[in-house]
């Protein structure tokens, strides 16, 4: 990787590993790096430590999606999901266990996939791309069960409702689509652009980041971010940040959100952003926690350079991975 | 194993008295004077004065060693002191750990009641904005009575109309009948004057 390549390289995905000690991003050249977090948070890290213990060609084309199951690590990039053991990863053996690609209508042009969403209940993996449509595929027999048809250009991004068994989508014709997972029709549609107090129509329509917490739901992206009840589809906060946001997350009782902008926004439920926290990359794509109950909590960010930051305390930036 | 023991013994003796300034000098010093004493072919008194002398080193080594038995004792007491004291210690780190540990659940706790109130906000404040129901239950009420109002005024004028247009319609028809009657009155008549006209024509 030359210094010309780092300096244009974006990561766009970010997951940890089932045991919390490995953290594997992808970025715009197709690779995947797999980091351990071990080493690098050990009190005797060094400059070494926070580079990674292994980077492997995993698609053609960015690898713009990440999904971390118990065992395995899906990746998907253009149009063509894989499918990754984590103990062949860990021991640095990079080899696809299948490479498969949903029915696309068209075969003239392969449309990305842009988001994946895992739903538990079925183990379905649930994926959405380029061609304004939803795949839902079994995980076990590897067929693509359904397809989700309605939105009127790409999808953005994905996120599960696992109570109520919904998928939600959101995409660039600025629609948040609610379908329902067993019968695979839509059951809602919220156009969040023609919501007066989220709307921001300079800035444009589209939605790029959806996290639910079953009766919540975050959207954002051209519009505000805003939190919605999904009981009552109406929006009740709608949070002052001006740059578009691509990832938010529900952390205890508040919200994390990154986006447009050196910034993760710390912000309350009720509508106040409490803190934005600088940190290295001039705009953010993806951020992820770990949750797991045995290893140090941390947050992890990425965005259009190749540095990956580290918070251990929610509050600032420890130190930088790279690639 | 006697080597060791008399290696130990001479560490142990070098450690506390190594340099042979002190007490280990005094008894030998005492000793060798005993030994001249004992020997000494001087007069009496030369020898009184030597006894004496041994006398003092006698009690200075009594009471050097008294002074280290009750340092030792000293040192035994400080010693079960700093252990007390260390148990303490131990004690109040656990209990700090068990209070830390509380602390954490009791922020957990708090942070989802935290969250759980900010919900409760965030949707009353979209309630907020609808109307009132008490309002909207006495605007319904209000129109309801209208409602009932103007129909009881639809029928009263229905009736009204069916009233009407029944003494029209029992107007109408004595007109009618009378005009019949008239009718067959005036026919029978000039049928009568015919039937005359005809008699006497006759």
């Amino acid at each position: 990787m030359g210094p010309i390549e780092l300096l244009h390289m974006s990561v766009f995905s970010q997951r940890f590993s089932p045991c919390g000690r490995f953290l594997a991003a992808g970025n715009n050249y197709g690779e995947i790096a797999l980091f351990s977090l071990t080493a690098a948070l050990s009190p005797e890290a060094t400059n070494l430590s926070q580079k990674p213990v292994l980077t492997f060609t995993a698609h053609e084309g960015p690898v713009y999606s990440l999904l971390s199951t118990d065992s395995q690590l899906l990746s998907a990039g253009n149009g063509e999901i894989s499918c990754w053991n984590w103990s062949d990863l860990i021991k640095r053996n990079p080899k696809a266990i299948w490479t498969r690609r949903p029915n696309y209508k068209t075969s003239l042009e392969i449309p990305e996939i842009n988001a994946m969403a895992l739903s538990p209940k079925d183990n379905s993996l649930i994926v959405g791309g380029g061609d304004n449509n939803i795949y839902i595929m079994d995980l076990e027999s590897g067929v693509f069960k359904s397809v989700l048809e309605g939105h009127s250009d790409y999808i953005h991004c994905l996120t599960v409702r696992e109570r109520e068994g919904e998928i939600l989508s959101g995409g660039e014709d600025g629609a948040v689509r609610i379908w329902d997972s067993r019968t695979a029709q839509p059951v809602h549609c919220i156009e969040v652009y023609k919501y007066q107090e989220c709307a921001r129509p300079q800035l444009g329509r589209w939605i790029s980041c959806l996290t639910t917490d079953s009766d919540w739901l975050l959207c954002g992206g051209g519009p505000s971010l805003s939190l919605w009840h999904l009981r009552s589809m109406s929006p009740t906060s709608v949070f002052p940040i001006s740059g578009c946001q691509r990832q938010a997350m529900f952390y205890q009782d508040m919200i994390l959100s990154t986006g447009e902008g050196p910034y993760l926004y710390h912000s309350l439920l009720g509508g106040k952003v409490k803190a934005q926290i600088p940190c290295t990359s001039p705009s953010l794509n993806t951020l992820a926690l770990n949750v797991h109950p045995s290893e140090p909590r941390v947050l992890t960010l990425g965005g259009s350079s190749d540095h990956i930051d580290v918070f251990t305390n929610l509050s600032y930036r420890a130190f930088s991975l790279c690639f | 194993m006697g080597a060791v023991t008399d290696d130990e013994v001479i560490r142990k003796r070098l450690l506390i008295d190594g340099d042979g300034a002190g007490d280990d000098r005094r008894i030998n010093v005492l000793l060798k004077s005993f030994i001249k004493w004992s020997n000494s072919t001087s007069t009496p008194e030369e020898g009184n004065i030597q006894y004496q002398r041994m006398l003092g080193t006698l009690s200075q080594c009594d009471f050097s060693m008294g002074k280290t038995l009750l340092v030792y004792d000293m040192n035994l007491k400080e010693m079960e002191n700093y252990e007390k004291i260390y148990k303490d210690i131990e004690q109040n780190i656990s209990t700090a750990h068990d209070k830390i540990a509380e602390c954490k659940k009791e922020i957990q706790r708090a942070k989802r009641i935290r969250k759980n109130r900010q919900e409760y906000d965030a949707l009353a404040k979209v309630i907020q904005q609808h109307p009132d129901r008490h309002e909207t239950m006495k605007q319904l009420e209000a129109l309801d009575k209208e409602l009932q109002q103007l129909s009881r005024i639809k029928d009263n004028v229905e009736d009204k109309l069916e009233l009407r247009k029944k003494q029209f319609h029992v107007l109408l028809s004595t007109i009618q009948e009378l005009q019949q009657t008239l009718e067959i009155d005036e026919k029978s008549e000039t049928d009568d004057t015919q039937e005359s006209s005809m008699e006497s024509g006759d």
